[in-house]
């Protein structure tokens, strides 16, 4: 009860004119940060970081922490209307998102992503509020070798990614893990497949796969498909209907679960994370063959994961001082030019400022939502607009997003060659989800092994001996293999 | 551009924001400078970058924009401005990470140490040697006692195989006698992680930088045995230095100044030095650098580049020790 009361406190800050109005442009400004492919809430918060110097602590933090969950509802607007996930978490959200718009129900789409991201996104916030430090202890025990064992489940969506073809489907994975490789070697600095330059050095940027593999393959699709918009169907109900509201109460639910709690470790990511989602709620429904042709719970879940782990995130960042993300590095440099170290002291020390950010985020949360719906209509418009317009606009951002990420030309000439690549994939029937989500788990995959095996002298029993790590990769095992059961069974 | 567009307006704005006062306007600079940042926003170039990009857009009345370009271990951003028109207008954070350190670890580099012009030392970020909270080692003897004695079950963390870490860690390992090719050596993708593995009981050691270790010592999860300093580190009144807690000979320090591409100007050389020695004697300054976790530490351009000279006597030798030299 204490808790409330120190939260009713901070809503009480939250809500002066000042707060609200802070709250407000950084929400708008992490809408617009999450749209714009390569433009990610690390730089958006890193380039308003400057004002820091002129603002009182708790406005300035009230922004730049709406602009990081912010980027999360902005995200899905171009995944769902043109094929770009704005963000690396709203890769997923593309495979059914895209399918409603091209089906003219661009509108549900788009709703749906708003109003599951503000239900996960606030429930997320409930945790954070009454659970933060014993959660964030809890999450300290897990280490490098439970790190594999999650990896490994995370793994088993792959199998359900590959659509038509399992040997295609694991044909893309294997070139995603490939290309992770690209760069130093992270344990002992060995270079790989650099070939002498210093462009491949640096590795492979995830930013420009993701441009390259949506919007620029989108692109030449359409020029070849002669298309004329997205869909030229009418634009129809703007709202999802009841009994698809209905059906997605538990899609937001459990992706508010695995959100949350996958948040709340620091060494897993957004991306993976709502890939995650997204194959529980196609195990799930009794009709899984609906996912990948416009089912709206495939909108509606990595939309809610990824706000709950935004969510998350912030459990370990205020209890322990410890950044999930790269933004909430920024984020974490932010508090700590005002003298706020985070840690378990902040909740002592600074209660009230603690608590005015808790409450100024349920205030975001409710503007996004507020702000994002009546956009809904507008934005589902632009599915009507000729590609003659759309093809040029998307390939001018798609080059200025890649060239953004790192001020890197290489990045460019990168996301153009992903986006060939993404083309042929398509015409030769080679999904490209798995690719990517590879990309994002074998680093992990790679680190956590290595480090998990240093820690035990070389000996794999590490993995036999620490319950959680066995429990995952178990589970993990097992899911695999229910996945290629289910294939040969006759659908 | 958008995002050039958006960083110059901010900064123009904050500008705006700052200076109601009038200046007279000097020569330089007269448009924006660009200060490249080799390293993602967060770290420690980035965040003392940041630091000084104010200070000198407070001073100038003159956006200083920082503007990251990570990438392969931040030599992409050192190529690209030591590159640059030598203008005043494209410098660089010059870190240890691409200077000294990297030139003890990688005999190719691309580009040559004094093949730039060296302006300033701006900060320095100190080693923390750490162990969990409630570790029964109370000191670094206890930590050396032990990995002698068993360093085949001696864990420690490297947030990074040829960073600050690889180094202060060997060096203590080393000098303390310790048989290191039997430790385990367990490397995580940052300090971060680094020290949230320690945090959690995975790891039994560490020595990162201050700025990576303050957050987690703060909050009792970690605890410091010795400092790489010559005096201990303001708010760790507790924390011996390496001398106090009997390691005089270790040296190894993370740290942050300023450079630009060669031939830069003696005239813009010296406005950049000037300001940076004003700064490190304003108390504001000061007050912000401690808030994250940095010691100001001035040189000119002369002391810096000597600075670095000795750096790197200072970590050769044992970067082919640790078998890192490549």
């Amino acid at each position: 009860m204490e808790t409330l009361g120190f939260l009713l406190h901070g809503f009480a800050q939250a809500l002066t004119p000042t707060n609200l109005m802070f709250a407000f442009i950084g929400s708008v400004l992490g809408t617009l940060v999450g749209v714009l492919p390569g433009i990610g809430p690390t730089s958006g918060i890193a380039i308003l970081l400057p004002l820091t110097s002129f603002l009182p602590p708790a406005p300035a933090i009230i922004m730049l922490a709406a602009i990081y969950y912010g980027a999360m509802y902005g995200g899905s607007t171009t995944a769902i209307l043109v094929n770009i996930p704005g963000e690396v978490a709203s890769v997923v959200t593309t495979l059914d998102g895209y399918q409603m718009a091209r089906q003219g129900r661009a509108g549900p789409a788009l709703a749906i992503a708003a109003i599951s991201s503000f239900v996960a996104g606030t429930l997320g916030l409930v945790g954070l509020t009454f659970f933060a430090p014993p959660l964030a202890d809890a999450a300290l025990r897990i280490g490098p070798p439970e790190y594999f064992g999650l990896v490994i489940l995370a793994f088993s969506v792959v199998v359900s990614l590959s659509g038509a073809s399992l040997v295609k489907g694991l044909s893309a994975a294997a070139l995603g893990a490939l290309f992770a490789l690209v760069g130093l070697d992270p344990m002992s600095g060995v270079r790989r497949f650099a070939f002498g330059t210093t462009t491949m050095l640096g590795g492979i940027d995830f930013i420009a796969v993701i441009i390259g593999l949506f919007a620029i393959t989108e692109v030449l699709l359409s020029v070849e498909e002669s298309a004329r918009a997205v869909s030229l169907a009418a634009l129809g109900k703007l709202m999802p209907r009841w009994d698809e509201l209905r059906r997605c109460v538990g899609t937001m639910l459990r992706a508010t679960g695995v959100g949350f709690f996958l948040g709340l470790l620091p060494g897993s990511t957004p991306g993976a994370i709502s890939f995650i989602a997204y194959d529980l709620e196609k195990r799930v429904s009794k009709t899984p063959e609906r996912f990948s042709r416009g089912a709206i719970e495939g909108v509606a879940a990595p939309e809610g994961a990824n706000n709950a782990t935004t969510s998350a995130g912030f459990v370990p960042l205020f209890a322990l001082g410890i950044p999930a993300t790269p933004a909430l590095a920024v984020l974490l440099s932010g508090l700590m030019i005002y003298g706020l170290q985070p840690g378990p002291m902040l909740f002592e020390k600074q209660p009230q400022f603690v608590w005015t950010i808790i409450a100024s985020m349920y205030v975001g949360n409710v503007m996004l939502l507020v702000l994002n719906l009546p956009l809904v209509g507008l934005w589902a418009r632009l599915c009507r607009v000729p590609y003659a317009v759309m093809a040029p606009l998307i390939l001018l951002f798609s080059v200025l997003g890649a060239f953004s990420v790192r001020n890197n030309f290489s990045d460019v000439g990168m996301a153009l060659a992903f986006g060939v690549l993404g083309y042929l994939m398509v015409k030769l029937g080679y999904p490209t989800a798995p690719l990517v989500l590879a990309l994002i788990l074998t680093p992990m995959l790679e680190n956590a092994l290595r480090q998990s095996l240093s820690m035990a002298h070389g000996s794999p029993l590490i993995f036999f001996t620490r319950p959680i790590a066995v429990t995952l990769i178990g589970a993990g095992l097992a899911l695999t293999a229910w996945s290629l059961l289910s294939r040969r069974a006759p659908q | 551009m958008i995002r050039r567009w958006l960083i110059v307006s901010m900064a123009a704005l904050s500008v705006g924001v700052a200076t109601g006062r009038t200046e007279a306007q000097p020569q330089y600079p007269s448009k924006p400078v660009e200060l490249v940042v080799g390293f993602a926003p967060g770290g420690g170039a980035d965040v003392a970058g940041r630091l000084i990009a104010a200070y000198a857009s407070k001073k100038w009345g003159t956006p200083v924009n920082v503007v990251n370009m990570p990438g392969a271990s931040g030599i992409t951003g050192a190529l690209h401005v030591l590159r640059a028109r030598p203008d005043g207008y494209t410098l660089m954070m010059d870190v240890h990470a691409v200077s000294s350190m990297l030139f003890a670890v990688q005999s190719d580099v691309p580009y040559k140490m004094d093949g730039k012009t060296s302006i300033a030392l701006v900060t320095l970020d100190p080693v923390i040697y750490t162990v969990k909270q409630d570790s029964p080692w109370k000191s670094l003897q206890d930590v050396a006692a032990a990995a002698k004695a068993n360093p085949k079950s001696f864990r420690y963390a490297l947030g990074g195989i040829a960073g600050v870490a690889s180094f202060s860690v060997s060096q203590f390992l080393y000098g303390a006698g310790v048989p290191v090719p039997e430790t385990n050596r367990v490397v995580f993708t940052g300090g971060n992680p680094a020290l949230t593995a320690l945090a959690g009981g995975h790891v039994d050691f560490a020595g990162q930088q201050w700025s990576e270790s303050a957050g987690l010592i703060g909050g009792k999860k970690i605890r410091g045995l010795a400092v790489v300093h010559p005096t201990r580190l303001p708010g760790l009144p507790d924390v011996p230095t390496a001398k106090e807690a009997g390691f005089p000979s270790l040296d190894v320090v993370g740290w942050q100044g300023l450079a630009g591409p060669p031939n830069l100007p003696a005239a813009i050389v010296q406005k950049w030095a000037a300001l940076v020695e004003e700064a490190s004697k304003d108390p504001a300054f000061l007050e912000q650098a401690l808030k994250v976790s940095k010691v100001i530490a001035y040189k000119g351009p002369d002391a810096f580049w000597k600075f670095q000279e000795e750096e790197l006597k200072k970590y050769l030798p044992l970067a082919t020790q640790i078998g890192i030299r490549k």
